[in-house]
């Protein structure tokens, strides 16, 4: 029997709190706070008791999905990345590119946060960038 | 203690030790097993608190033929007979290594994080509940005042259950306060004081005193004090103190006879299931 508590950082938001993953024979069972660290000093909120809760959720998206014809298909990275450029590059031709806007979240670092917003503003060429935080 | 951890494991008395280790610079509760001896050198002694007898309850249910080592101060040892009591935990196979404890001037050289809890700030000390107070001083105030106090307190909860998931004595697969009867899951602010009460409740004759779910809580509800009041109510009521005999408390429904002969070691889970349901009409 394999039993390890592997510190790690709720994934939930930007405070970042210190958590605790219980992991049984290599499955996450539950969490704990990390006592000490200095963010939360082993307190959480809801959701940082529960961040392990979504890991080996049956319903869990473990691959894209691309809709065609009303229905959800897996499909490789490759395919989804290439028909999302495709189609974004369509919409941004013909209405424009403040046509489309970019949401960004709390569960991504700052740097992936940076970099959605500089794909906004230099890639697509709009300003229409907002943060879950914001909302 | 890290010596004993090794005798232990190297002459096979537990096959696995519950402690805690140095990881990325904090100290976590660990497993230590004799095929990696080498981790025992960052094996930790310190104020360190986490509920370990949750963590053991899983381990020996995991595996039926496992036997546990557990670095246990007062309040695990406590939990541990509570925990024993309920048959929650088969306790012929866990071991414990007792650690220097509780506090006390008689006692030296006792490490606690409980004992080095945040000060009381001023709004806390005007209006609310102050922490780590006896029982006695907080009961000179009126009803009124001490209601409004309370509530106070109650009040700041975020229904987060961190009280409920930290609690070493909380471990029903079905919980009262996710009954969606009595509770609202996902919303807010909590049904105070309701919320806390239920709780209290279902501590009476189960809360060893450890404190952890005070030091979980996020917003500073002085629960430890709360459940201290239920734990005198019951020791005052029933003579009963958790944590003392491996045997439950039962709301009355036994005999004197079959109290003594449970007192006396003489228990079965038969014979305590025949009592509650008795109970239960
Ligand atoms: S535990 Fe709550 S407050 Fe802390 S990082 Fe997670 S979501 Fe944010
Ligand atoms: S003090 Fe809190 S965490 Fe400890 S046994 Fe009592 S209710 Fe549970
Ligand atoms: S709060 Fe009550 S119902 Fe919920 S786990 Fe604890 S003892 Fe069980
Ligand atoms: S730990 Fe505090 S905030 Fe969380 S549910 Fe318990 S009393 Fe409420």
């Amino acid at each position: 029997m394999d039993y390890k508590l592997v510190p790690s950082v709720c994934p939930y938001c930007g405070t970042g709190c210190g958590i605790l993953y219980k992991v049984l024979n290599d499955r996450i069972t539950g969490v704990l706070p990390l006592k000490s660290h200095p963010v939360n000093e082993g307190k959480l909120c809801i959701k940082g008791w529960n961040a392990h809760a979504y890991v080996h959720h049956p319903l869990r998206l473990k691959a894209p999905l691309l809709k065609t014809e009303g229905r959800f298909h897996k499909v490789s990275w490759d395919r989804a990345i290439r028909t999302t450029a495709d189609r974004l590059g369509d919409i941004r031709e013909k209405h424009g590119p403040d046509a489309i806007g970019v949401l960004v979240s709390a569960k991504i670092t700052n740097e992936e946060n940076f970099l959605a917003q500089k794909f906004a503003r230099t890639a697509l060429g709009t300003n229409n960038i907002d943060h879950c935080a914001r909302l | 203690m890290r010596k004993t951890v090794q005798q232990w494991l190297e002459e096979g008395i537990v096959d696995l030790f519950l402690g805690y280790r140095a990881v990325e610079g904090h100290p976590i509760p660990w497993v230590f097993r004799k095929d990696a001896l080498h981790e025992l050198e960052a094996f930790r002694e310190g104020p360190y608190r986490y509920p370990l007898e949750k963590l053991a309850v899983e381990i020996l249910r995991e595996d039926p033929r496992v036997r546990l080592g557990l670095l246990a101060r007062s309040c695990t040892e406590r939990a541990v007979t509570v925990l024993q009591a309920l048959h929650a935990l088969d306790r012929e196979r866990l071991i414990l290594l007792q650690e220097p404890c509780c506090p006390s001037p008689l006692h030296r050289g006792v490490v606690c994080s409980s004992l080095a809890g945040p000060e009381n700030g001023s709004q806390k000390r005007r209006d609310g509940i102050p922490r780590g107070r006896p029982l006695e001083e907080l009961e000179t105030w009126e009803a009124d005042e001490r209601f409004s106090r309370w509530m106070h307190e109650l009040e700041k909860c975020l229904k987060c259950y961190g009280c409920r998931d930290v609690c070493p004595v909380c471990f029903c697969d079905q919980c009262t306060l996710q009954d969606p009867e009595l509770f609202e899951t996902g919303s807010l602010p909590a049904e105070a004081p309701h919320f806390h009460l239920v709780r209290a409740v279902h501590m009476a004759g189960r809360c060893v005193d450890c404190g952890l779910c005070e030091e979980a809580c996020p917003v500073d509800i002085p629960l430890r004090t709360l459940y201290r009041k239920v734990g005198a109510l019951v020791r005052d009521l029933y003579g009963y103190v958790p944590g003392h005999e491996p045997v439950p408390l039962l709301w009355g429904p036994l005999g004197d006879g079959e109290l003594e002969r449970l007192v006396a070691g003489e228990r079965s889970r038969e014979m305590v299931w025949e009592a509650v349901r008795r109970c239960s009409g």
